[in-house]
């Protein structure tokens, strides 16, 4: 099978373009956006490798990123070309070889820090630098097409997510809730990066939601640091925010401080928000709601619903009805939860009391790190099961009495992480219910997402450096390879001239594995030299 | 192959801009010429009068590319010098280190950040009827074969960006900037640049724009251009107001 839409022979010339239509459509060989598609699956219809011959998978590749240092970006690829992004930079690579074609970077950028992805729209891509300019470059060259700052880094916001592009719009996020600052959701215009909407996390002064606040509600965080799923029938975006600020000291902040650790839709065209739901009210323990909104068409409790799907940092696991954001079902995603003894039926936490931080410390699980976090899960339509990385660990909360200055790193406290062990659990989605695990061994310290296959594979990063293969209906370990250094970003699957590859970002490098093939011998050509 | 030697370390510039100095005399024009005057004294005679490189120091601003130091770091290699080399130490007072220090920042900054004599708008002209955008594109418009000029001048010092238009065959920044055409074993020839080659493959951009990555057992031939693509001659067919107003234009060409 020559797959004729991926190489230079058939695409060669202006015809070939990302359109947002492709994007709908989800992955095929290329991946097109970061969770490969608009539902938030991280799953592809390639089925070169299977769960049969997964253990002839081979490295065929490795690019190391320059400069790198525990990237969290997962990559990108079009026409055989992967783009992937680390701070303000991004690098171009031929995505069959693992050479570089062309890079970028922004060295005047004022902040550093985390870059998750690229988007890709045309001929550009697109990514945002930590200091709030979107960035849109030619796909071919990196030549720069436009950069157009969209937020103040002077005020407490950077930006780390992969923008999402849905049809003529770029949507971009806002990251740094934990010194402080007013979280967003904006849409600016692919064409030239002119704003389209802002859509605030945390109401100003006076508007509806500011009574569940304080007074420090201008720096009170929601931060929307990971990008979000989105539902072309509905029209609808589904984005996560982060926590209040000040993390750990909740005294200065009464109320349920909306719309933190929340989940909101909101109308792309307009970017009001049809509705939120508050996973963890007036939270304490930085237990942001970044994890992927999954959207799906399934049956819960015997009924046909649209339902968004979402892992939660705070311990439990839910569905939603993602039209009207009814609550449905919330079930443990992991064992030791100590804080709340479960969800009431309207979706409400039932607190135990004497949970917060203290300035002595108080034992809470799970960690600050959360149950899960932003590592990409994954659905599978082929075995009808969600796939998410778990985390069992409990940690010490500490509250700080200092009073709380934004932009002074100070969170209001700090909590530990302790031992705890990661779990990979497949979850059924119709009844919230474990149908498998395995368990890692390692220290708790993995941020590796997961990408699913029509080949029956789940990929995955083990907590140790290990990338792994699993057989996506049992959780049986089918392959693995040690990459030397732990990887804190999500696999992808792709496939250039007929070769399916899976790529994963390590702390420092891109690995790309593929089938063994004997190897070609090359014969050099003639090169002459010309004056 | 000389056309590769120095690859620019665009990231070991994160430092230099990262910790931009506080001191009150980088930028400021008084000190600058201060400091031009301190400078063809004490350091001309070795550095070239303009720090363009002489008998017995290097080139500063060729030496910034691959060596970009933050404006403390060049203050303390004014008043220590370097040990073990031609570079002395000095005896200056700080005001007047930090004048030089001023003028070393403004030449081997981004001439985005210079004061440059020329009329930006005469220069797009030149650019225009020089065939500039034949082969380098500005924000989306132009060529891909060439490096983007989007940022030229928020990125390379004045007088690295003269040179490669005077002398764009003497010193090729980038890896990636050489001029090939392939035949292919299927017959088909290509010509452009090759942003990257091995023995084993090679990602060409071709004159269109288009890219084609190819392995190499599929090229029956290759000829790789010695020198650059750019014309060589531009020195001669721009007069000298040409040239400058054409610098201004590309000094303000920055992205931020
Ligand atoms: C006697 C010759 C001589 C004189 C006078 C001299 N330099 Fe240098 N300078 C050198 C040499 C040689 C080097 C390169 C040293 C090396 O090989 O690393 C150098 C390097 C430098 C560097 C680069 C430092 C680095 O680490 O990259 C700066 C900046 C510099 N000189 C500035 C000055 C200034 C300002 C003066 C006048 C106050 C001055 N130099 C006077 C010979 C000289
Ligand atoms: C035939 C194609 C071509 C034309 C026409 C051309 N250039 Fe270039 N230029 C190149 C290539 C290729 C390079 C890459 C380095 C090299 O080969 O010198 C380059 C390099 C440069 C650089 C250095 C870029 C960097 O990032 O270091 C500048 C500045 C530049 N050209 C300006 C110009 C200007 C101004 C004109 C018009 C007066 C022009 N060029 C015309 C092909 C061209």
């Amino acid at each position: 099978m020559r797959n004729c839409f991926l190489i230079f022979a058939c695409t060669a010339g202006l015809t070939a373009q990302v359109k947002y239509d492709a994007i709908v459509q989800g992955p095929r060989a290329d991946w097109l956006t970061y969770a490969g598609n608009y539902q938030g699956w991280r799953y592809s219809p390639l089925t070169q490798i299977t769960a049969q011959n997964a253990r002839m998978l081979t490295p065929q590749w490795v690019y190391h990123v320059p400069d790198a240092r525990g990237l969290r970006s997962s990559p990108l690829v079009y026409d055989g070309v992967l783009y992937i992004t680390n701070t303000n930079s991004i690098y171009a690579v031929d995505a069959r070889t693992g050479r570089q074609i062309w890079q970028w970077a922004d060295p005047r950028a004022k902040r550093q820090g985390v870059n998750r992805g690229s988007a890709i729209l045309g001929n550009r891509v697109y990514l945002t630098t930590a200091d709030n300019y979107l960035v849109a470059l030619d796909r071919r060259s990196g030549g720069v097409v436009f950069s157009k700052k969209f937020a103040d880094e002077g005020k407490g916001t950077t930006s780390t997510s992969a923008p999402l592009i849905v049809k003529d719009k770029v949507i971009v996020g806002s990251a740094g809730g934990d010194s402080g600052m007013r979280g967003f959701i904006a849409a600016l215009s692919a064409e030239d990066g002119r704003e389209l909407w802002r859509t605030y996390t945390v109401p100003a002064k006076g508007e509806p939601g500011a009574e569940s606040w304080g007074d420090l509600i201008e720096w009170g965080g929601g931060a929307a640091w990971l990008s979000g799923t989105y539902d072309p029938e509905l029209n609808s975006l589904f984005w996560t925010t982060g926590n209040p600020w000040p993390d750990f000291a909740g005294a200065t902040r009464k109320g349920d401080n909306l719309y933190t650790c929340s989940l909101l839709s909101l109308d792309l065209d307009t970017g009001k928000m049809k509705w939120h739901f508050q996973f963890t009210p007036h939270d304490t323990h930085d237990w942001d709601a970044q994890s992927w909104p999954v959207l799906l068409d399934t049956e819960i409790n015997g009924r046909p619903r649209k339902v968004v799907l979402h892992a939660n940092r705070n311990g439990f696991f839910y569905a939603l009805d993602r039209v009207t954001g009814e609550f449905l079902r919330a079930t443990k995603l992991i064992d030791n939860v100590t804080w709340a003894k479960g969800i009431d039926d309207k979706g409400r936490p039932m607190e135990i009391p004497g949970q917060d931080p203290t300035p002595e410390g108080n034992w809470v699980c799970p960690s600050v790190k959360g149950a899960t976090n932003w590592m990409g899960q994954s659905y599978s339509p082929l075995t009808g099961l969600l796939y998410v990385i778990t985390l069992e660990q409990c940690g010490r909360y500490n509250m700080s009495s200092q009073t709380p200055k934004p932009m002074s790193n100070f969170s209001g406290g700090g909590a530990t992480e302790e031992g705890g062990q990661v779990i990979v659990r497949a979850l059924d989605p119709k009844t919230g219910k474990r149908v498998w695990e395995y368990p890692m061994t390692g220290a708790g310290r993995m941020w590796t997402g997961t990408v699913s296959t029509a080949g029956g594979v789940l990929f995955t990063g083990d907590d140790d450096g290990h990338f792994v293969a699993l057989d996506a209906k049992s959780g049986k370990n089918l392959w693995h390879f040690n990459m030397g250094e732990l990887s804190t970003a999500s696999p992808i699957t792709y496939s250039v001239d007929g070769k399916q590859y899976v790529a994963i970002a390590s702390a420092t490098a891109v690995f790309a594995f593929g089938l063994f093939e004997p190897a070609e011998p090359v014969t050099t050509p003639a090169i002459t030299v010309v004056k | 192959m000389a056309a590769l030697a120095v690859v620019l370390p665009l990231a070991a510039q994160h430092g230099r801009y990262l910790n931009e100095s506080r001191n009150p005399a980088i930028g400021k024009p008084e000190a600058i010429a201060a400091g031009a005057k301190l400078f063809s004294g004490s350091c001309g005679g070795c550095h070239g009068p303009d720090g363009g490189g002489g008998a017995r120091g290097p080139n500063l601003v060729q030496r910034a590319l691959w060596h970009p130091l933050a404006d403390e770091a060049i203050f303390q290699a004014i008043r220590k010098g370097i040990p073990g080399t031609d570079m002395p130490p000095t005896a200056l007072e700080d005001e007047q280190t930090w004048n030089l220090v001023a003028f070393i920042h403004n030449l081997t900054g981004p001439a985005s950040e210079q004061k440059v004599p020329g009329d930006a708008a005469a220069g797009k002209q030149v650019y225009a009827s020089a065939g500039c955008g034949g082969c380098h594109a500005i924000r989306g418009e132009g060529g891909r074969l060439a490096p983007d000029l989007s940022n030229i001048g928020g990125s390379r010092p004045l007088a690295s960006i003269r040179e490669s238009i005077l002398e764009p065959s003497k010193d090729l920044f980038y890896l990636g900037n050489e001029g090939v055409s392939v035949t292919l074993k299927d017959g088909r020839k290509l010509e452009g640049v090759a942003k990257n080659r091995s023995n084993y493959s090679l990602q060409l951009i071709d004159r269109k724009g288009d890219l084609h990555l190819l392995r190499m057992n599929d090229v029956k031939e290759m000829t790789v251009r010695a020198n650059s693509m750019m014309p060589g001659d531009y020195g001669k067919r721009l007069t000298k107001e040409q040239l400058r107003d054409l610098l201004a234009y590309l000094a303000g060409q920055t992205i931020r």
